[in-house]
């Protein structure tokens, strides 16, 4: 235990004094920091531009027909719903449409060909162009009111059938899959980034170790299984203090900025999860960090240079990827509890990820969780003990990688 | 304090790497372990160090079987490597730690080593900033920090200069009269030859020969003679097969039987004019090559 401890704080400290750790910590801080003031500084831009140039011209929107009239009535329309323009009202011929649009302020033409009929004239068409949108809605309200004030209804009760809304109410009797949606998407790719990025880190620190030939030293003066849990246990709390510094910044400096970002419902959300989902979050995301990064450590204990750990972490990526890839496919189709879902969510390899979506997007029975849960605790001990047997006799053999065949022949060999 | 190795057995699948090997030693003195490259000695020190188990045989501590948390080993690999990025009393710290030190102690220990082996301005520069014969000295502190009981050296001397030669002769000197058991892995037979008492030479996975170097020599055929003599070459057409040119006027003869010693001893006083006639004593050497490359 006191190796445990020894080791556990050594490579805790290797994490910290590492530049890459502290590095991309920063900078994720910094970026999120960015981000999360980007509206406050947005409004204070504006409101400082307002207050200096109110009267900045906005750019000019035609509305033009053959009559003077018919023009008219129609920007009247249109000045209601372009707010960002300058609503203006011509009569101009095809030949005077392209003249106009020379001009530096003059965005587009809304040439009204009929009281059905339109073409949008404008010098570049964007891909987020909805100005014809817009504009052929505003001709059919037009359209409408025209006609069933032209069959006798008054123009009053004409405008209250037009304006009438629908309102409605959505209740969700079981999970919101609008917003545990983003949780679990959130959790999953922080748990596929930080096991991508931390299990490798695990992979080839113990490589490291191998090929420097510290491993004569340290296989000598201590027991691989404390070696195995103080490195796994070190990057796992490492990975974690990580994420918690990079989620309670973005926390914090979302609420110095709450009154800025109120306009987006889709923060509200992100930052408002549910307790008991947290919960969920952490427990899944431990122990699915643990399971996979022990493997990791027992793979780098079987390589001899640094040059082969790519080769040989790729069976566990191919896991790995499987798992984020069913999760995903499973969580687009919106379908979490298929078949291969409930399979998953009681395979370790695939739970944490599996099980914690199904959790966040559909009713699972407490009873599933718990076994789900439970599976993996012992998987992760399993797995470790299993990984430190790997480790004990791979880190003594040099050259060429053994077979995995021959690891398991290993590891269930009498000791 | 007495080690006993007994018949210790180790196979790698179906690899069988020791066939029973056993040796002995005690505080106080230092012991050889050699033989040729592949012979088993890694091995028999790894289970002596419990990073394996033997498949049969026993490691014994004053008869006793080795009980490892009370007894203190100290290894300086053959493979020299420490953590090269990181700072040099961080990285003695923490093996002084993992074997059982608490930090006041170890920053106490290493600093007397490293001023001891001249290190002391290194103390806070980064491994890989350092000379292959200064890693080496840390690699031996190590090794030492700690105060170990048993004293595990494998090739100690290779990379080093000769004053740091010196340095660590006198170091190792210093604990073998502690009473320290020093067990020596290595190839160059002078340093052998100059600090152990005992020696065992392993071949093939066995123990070829073992016991008291002096004794090994003593016990030694003594059927040969070496002698100098300027009519060396008389001497060599008149011995025919038996005698063999060896350097600087001498030659090595080699006797049917022990028992002719004195009568040819005398009749090459007689007949020659020799400067030196003597029994021929081999060297460890001459040891090494004859037990470590027979078949066993």
């Amino acid at each position: 235990m006191k190796q445990f401890k020894t080791i556990l704080s050594f490579e805790l400290k290797n994490y910290f004094k590492s530049k890459v750790f502290v590095g991309t910590t920063i900078f994720f801080v910094l970026v999120l920091a960015v981000v999360t003031f980007i509206p406050r500084i947005a409004d204070t831009i504006s409101s400082s531009d307002e207050a200096t140039d109110g009267n900045e011209s906005k750019p000019i929107f035609v509305v033009n027909a053959d009559d003077k009239a018919l023009s008219e009535q129609y920007a009247l329309a249109f000045k209601a719903a372009f707010t960002d323009y300058e609503v203006v009202s011509d009569t101009l011929d095809e030949n005077g449409i392209k003249e106009v649009l020379s001009h530096e302020h003059i965005e587009c033409v809304f040439d009204i060909t009929s009281p059905t009929t339109y073409i949008y004239y404008v010098n570049n068409l964007s891909l987020y162009d909805s100005n014809y949108v817009l504009g052929s809605e505003i001709m059919q309200t037009v359209y409408r009111t025209n006609m069933m004030i032209q069959s006798g209804i008054s123009p009053e009760d004409t405008l209250t059938i037009l304006s009438t809304q629908i309102t409605g109410e959505n209740i969700s009797l079981g999970k919101d899959q609008v917003q545990n949606f983003f949780y679990a998407y959130i959790m999953i790719f922080a748990l596929y980034i930080v096991i991508m990025l931390y299990g490798q880190m695990v992979t080839t620190n113990v490589a490291t170790e191998k090929s420097s030939r510290a491993m004569e030293l340290l296989i000598t003066s201590a027991n691989p299984t404390s070696m195995m849990f103080g490195k796994v246990f070190a990057s796992c709390i490492a990975g974690f203090t990580q994420l918690v510094a990079i989620f309670g910044s973005a926390l914090l400096f979302y609420n110095i900025n709450r009154e800025y970002w109120a306009s987006f419902e889709m923060a509200e959300l992100f930052f408002d999860i549910p307790p008991a989902l947290l919960v969920y979050m952490l427990i899944f995301f431990i122990l699915g960090f643990l399971i996979y990064a022990f493997l990791f450590g027992a793979v780098g204990s079987t390589v001899s240079k640094l040059e082969e750990v790519n080769t040989a972490i790729t069976p566990i990526m191919l896991i790995f990827v499987f798992m984020f890839i069913s999760v995903m496919t499973s969580m687009g189709s919106g379908n979490v509890d298929s078949t291969l879902m409930r399979i998953c969510s009681y395979i370790p390899f695939t739970s944490p990820m599996a099980m914690f979506t199904r959790i966040a997007l559909s009713d699972v029975a407490m009873h599933e969780i718990i076994i789900s849960i439970a599976i993996l605790i012992g998987s992760v001990f399993g797995v470790g003990y299993i990984a430190a047997r790997i480790y004990r006799i791979g880190v003594l053999m040099y050259g060429t990688p053994p077979k995995l065949g021959n690891i398991i022949k290993m590891v269930f060999a009498k000791r | 304090m007495v080690l006993e190795l007994k018949n210790i057995t180790k196979s790698f699948g179906t690899k069988e790497v020791l066939k029973g090997i056993s040796l002995s030693t005690e505080g106080g003195k230092a012991f050889g372990l050699l033989g040729r490259n592949g012979a088993g000695k890694t091995t028999a020190l790894r289970i002596l160090m419990g990073v394996f188990p033997a498949d049969s045989g026993d490691v014994l501590i004053d008869g006793k079987k080795i009980d490892r948390k009370m007894v203190k080993i100290g290894y300086l690999p053959e493979e020299r490597g420490l953590y090269p990025k990181k700072k040099i009393i961080d990285q003695l710290v923490y093996f002084a730690e993992l074997k059982g030190m608490n930090r006041a102690d170890a920053v106490k220990s290493i600093d007397y080593w490293l001023s001891r082996l001249e290190m002391s301005e290194y103390r806070d520069k980064r491994l890989d900033t350092l000379s292959k014969g200064n890693q080496q000295k840390i690699q031996l502190i190590t090794t030492l920090t700690h105060d170990p009981q048993i004293i595990i050296l494998d090739e100690p001397f290779s990379g080093l200069d000769p004053v740091n030669a010196m340095l660590l002769k006198s170091v190792v000197l210093e604990e073998i009269e502690k009473g320290k058991i020093v067990l020596f892995s290595s190839h160059q037979m002078s340093y052998i030859e100059e600090f152990c008492d005992r020696i065992a030479i392993l071949n093939g996975g066995k123990t070829a020969l073992h016991g008291e170097l002096t004794e090994i020599k003593r016990n030694y055929p003594r059927d040969r003679l070496t002698v100098r003599s300027p009519q060396y070459q008389e001497i060599l057409t008149d011995f025919g097969e038996k005698c063999k040119y060896i350097s600087d006027d001498s030659v090595l003869l080699r006797l049917d039987d022990e028992s002719e010693k004195p009568e040819i001893m005398r009749s090459l006083i007689d007949k020659y004019d020799i400067d030196e006639v003597k029994v021929f004593e081999p060297s460890l050497n001459d040891i090494f090559v004859e037990y470590a490359d027979k078949e066993v």
